[in-house]
């Protein structure tokens, strides 16, 4: 008895001290986590339930931020679904666009790396410039588009200043601005074993049946990542709207985080803007979960249920 | 239990508060903060006792605030009473930071205040009464440029600026056709102006709007922008006859036929007329998009361009003029203007109004001036020639008798009118929610009446400050 429970004990004394050693090194993580991320988190709550303005003392209010917002705000209910339909139209532009071209850039193609630099680029110019750019290319009286589109004979596009064409034309600068996608694609499928693609065209695979049967299946846990990353900072999206289309036309760019901005900031109820932050926040939060729980439906692992 | 709630809440607050506070302590000593033994300054004997000091904030980088503080050392040097720090704030965190300060109870002691902002801080008990400020001069602000808050005067505008009609003398050269008028007696009516627009709006072929084969899809000149930004709408909508709000900005007036009526005109430059390139509101560089750029022959906005675009295109060869407005059916321009404001929690309000208006008087603003940004607030300035001729006898400026005619005598007549901003609250939310119902009018998807008549609860939900 005694030397049978002898093991367990001595290797319970190292894994404490082990675990002790691991405390201590998460205490500075755990700090700024608390501090910087689980306590505003907190304040938002607060915040949101009374009318701050800035100016005077905070008064408790209960829900009636809450209330207001799904009663009598003339922004929400446009912002939440423009959110959410430019979220899903760049999400899956982005994705298709980054594997397609991750795929090319996995070839042995010549230039190779020049190319490779070439899609990463407009991932790390700086946003205003972008937006700036591709205004120019937008703009719809003289823009570098209507002015093709007037050359073969065709009537002018209204890019960004037609409610129709607004978010289908930024979810295109924000497909075209995915680089980071593509690296990670590209990491993921030198990582496909080179032996199945080989066993697979022995066996007399075509292309499509062994990007649908091998590439696709072995990528699944790297799109999955992708898509999470993808969808977060698609819901979150609020720079063209600030660079480009100051919310409109109408509300047709008025996305969460701008409609959130533009309380905080602009009007100082900053009360109110904090109960929006909270929807932004459920929204995510809904996003995730869901992504989460049909993961396991779709993501092929290699070792097994190896969660 | 509500009390508890009331701790919790005041807890996670002073968490927050605190950051602002240190931001705070960083842009100087803060308002309240007077120098010990500044009591002793009121009493008038105490010339040789320690000067009461005034903070100023200011909108501006680093650079314009120590130019600010070069003059107001001059101030400073000039009486023996008051000494002056200017504390100069990025514009794009002003109202944060001052929003912050207030929470902290470390307002400046005086400060500007965009315009939006002045009534919705009266409103909250933020600001004293200036009323007394100019007791007893010779020279006051035009009546035009004073911030009201039931009936107390709580600011005075810093600068004016009013809205023209600036045109492209070189187009209308090349159209043989005469200039816009530069005097308010001969104001064109609208139909005039898009006449007027029609025979300076070119397509690819040469033809012009209205004509056999016109075609609106190829136009490479256009005769005219209107500025459709909220705030300088309300211009058509007074002009009509109709208006945003009352006169004294209790009631919301845009639901009425003539003010619908005016916004639906300016849609229809574009829509109907094809005189206008399409613009729906989304940026703030009107001039730049069209006068400058080269692509419209005239177009409305405020004089501020002068100083802030169109001196530079002048030099590079652009041949432009400045009109009045053209009317509906009353003559209109709105005049504009950020405030200055002496804030409710200074010790020293007395003091701040000295410096104000010390500050105020045109020498001292001269840079911004005669650039063309500002125009001065005085009334002196445009009454009296010999100043007249000194601030705008400038390169920079237009000639002098087309300038005097279509912005110094169009500032100080009838036509006139002060903003919605300094007479009414809650016209950020307004204007913003107003741009947003107008979005898909601009386009012609809406029609300005179905937009505003849908929406005009909410209007004026947003005008009572209960979004």
């Amino acid at each position: 008895m005694e030397t049978i429970n002898k093991l367990p004990k001595r290797r319970s004394r190292v894994y404490s001290s082990e675990a002790r050693v691991a405390y201590i090194c998460l205490i500075p993580a755990f700090l700024g986590l608390f501090f910087l991320t689980y306590l505003p988190l907190l304040g938002v709550l607060g915040i949101s339930l009374t009318n701050w303005t800035g100016l005077k003392p905070p008064e408790f209010i209960g829900f009636e931020n809450y209330i207001k917002l799904f009663t009598s705000d003339p922004y929400i209910k446009d912002s939440i679904i423009t959110t959410i339909y430019f979220a899903v139209l760049s999400v899956i532009g982005s994705m298709i666009y980054s594997l397609f071209i991750a795929m090319m850039l996995n070839r042995k193609i010549p230039a190779r790396s020049f190319f490779r630099a070439v899609f990463y680029i407009p991932y790390v110019l700086p946003a205003v410039a972008i937006y700036v750019g591709w205004s120019w290319l937008y703009e719809g009286n003289f823009g570098f588009f209507n002015y093709l589109l007037s050359e073969v004979g065709l009537n002018k596009i209204h890019f960004i200043a037609d409610s129709s064409y607004v978010v289908p034309s930024l979810s295109l600068i924000s497909v075209w601005l995915s680089g980071n996608l593509i690296v990670i694609f590209l990491a993921g499928l030198q990582n496909v074993p080179s032996v199945y693609h080989e066993a697979a065209e022995m066996d007399g695979a075509n292309g499509w049946q062994r990007f649908r049967h091998i590439t696709l299946p072995c990528m699944t846990p790297i799109i999955f990542y992708n898509l999470l990353m993808s969808l977060i900072a698609n819901l979150q999206v609020v720079t063209p709207a600030l660079a480009l289309t100051n919310g409109g036309p109408g509300n047709s760019t008025r996305f969460l985080t701008y409609l959130m901005y533009d309380q905080a900031f602009v009007n100082y109820k900053i009360g109110y803007a904090c109960a929006t932050t909270l929807i932004i926040f459920a929204i995510l939060a809904v996003f995730t979960i869901v992504l989460f729980k049909t993961s396991n439906r779709w993501i092929y692992n290699e070792g097994g249920d190896d969660k | 239990m509500k009390t508890g709630k009331k701790i919790g809440v005041g807890l996670i607050l002073a968490a927050l508060a605190m950051s602002a506070i240190g931001c705070a302590n960083n842009g100087g000593n803060g308002g309240n903060t007077a120098s010990p033994g500044s009591d002793a300054t009121n009493t008038p004997t105490g010339s040789k006792t320690e000067k009461v000091k005034i903070v100023y904030s200011m909108w501006g980088s680093a650079e314009e605030g120590s130019t600010t503080q070069a003059v107001a050392d001059k101030f400073n040097a000039s009486q023996e009473r008051i000494e002056v720090e200017v504390q100069a704030i990025p514009w794009e965190n002003y109202m944060t930071k001052l929003n912050t300060l207030a929470t902290a109870g470390q307002l400046p002691d005086t400060g500007m205040l965009q315009e939006g902002g002045v009534i919705q801080w009266s409103g909250e008990g933020m600001l004293n009464d200036v009323s007394a400020m100019y007791e007893g001069s010779d020279s006051k602000p035009l009546d035009s440029l004073a911030y009201k808050h039931e009936g107390n005067t709580v600011a005075y505008a810093a600068a004016n600026e009013i809205l023209l009609l600036y045109y492209n003398k070189d187009m209308f050269d090349k159209a043989n056709v005469p200039y816009p008028p530069a005097a308010l007696d001969q104001a064109w009516t609208w139909d005039e102006f898009v006449a007027t627009a029609k025979k300076l709006t070119i397509d690819k072929n040469g033809k012009h709007s209205g004509e056999e084969g016109f075609d609106s899809q190829s136009i490479v000149q256009y005769g005219t922008s209107v500025e459709n930004l909220s705030w300088q709408l309300e211009t058509w909508a007074l002009s009509n006859g109709g208006g945003f709000y009352s006169e004294d900005g209790t009631e919301v007036r845009i639901g009425e036929d003539a003010s619908v009526e005016a916004i639906q005109k300016v849609a229809d430059l574009y829509l109907k007329d094809h005189v206008a390139p399409l613009s729906v509101g989304q940026t703030d560089d009107g001039i730049q998009r069209t006068i400058i750029a080269g692509t419209v022959a005239m177009a409305t906005n405020g004089q501020w361009n002068i100083g802030t675009s169109l001196n530079t295109a002048k030099e590079e060869g652009l041949k432009y003029g400045v009109a009045v407005l053209p009317y509906l059916k009353d003559k209109v321009t709105l005049n504009t203007g950020g405030a200055n404001v002496v804030f409710s929690q200074t010790k020293h309000p007395e003091e701040a109004m000295e410096w104000l208006k010390w500050y105020n008087s045109e020498e001292n603003n001269w840079a911004l001036i005669s650039s063309g940004i500002w125009m001065p607030t005085l009334d002196k300035w445009y009454k009296d020639e010999t100043f007249t001729r000194k601030w705008v006898e400038n390169p920079n400026f237009p000639p002098y008798e087309e300038y005097k005619s279509a912005v110094v005598d169009y500032a100080q007549s009838d036509a006139a009118r002060p903003a919605a901003w300094f007479y009414t609250n809650y016209t950020t939310d307004f204007n913003t929610l107003l741009g947003s119902v107008l979005g898909d009018v601009w386009t012609g998807k809406t029609t300005a009446k179905e937009a505003i008549t849908k929406n005009l609860d909410a209007l004026k939900a947003a005008h009572a400050g209960s979004k």
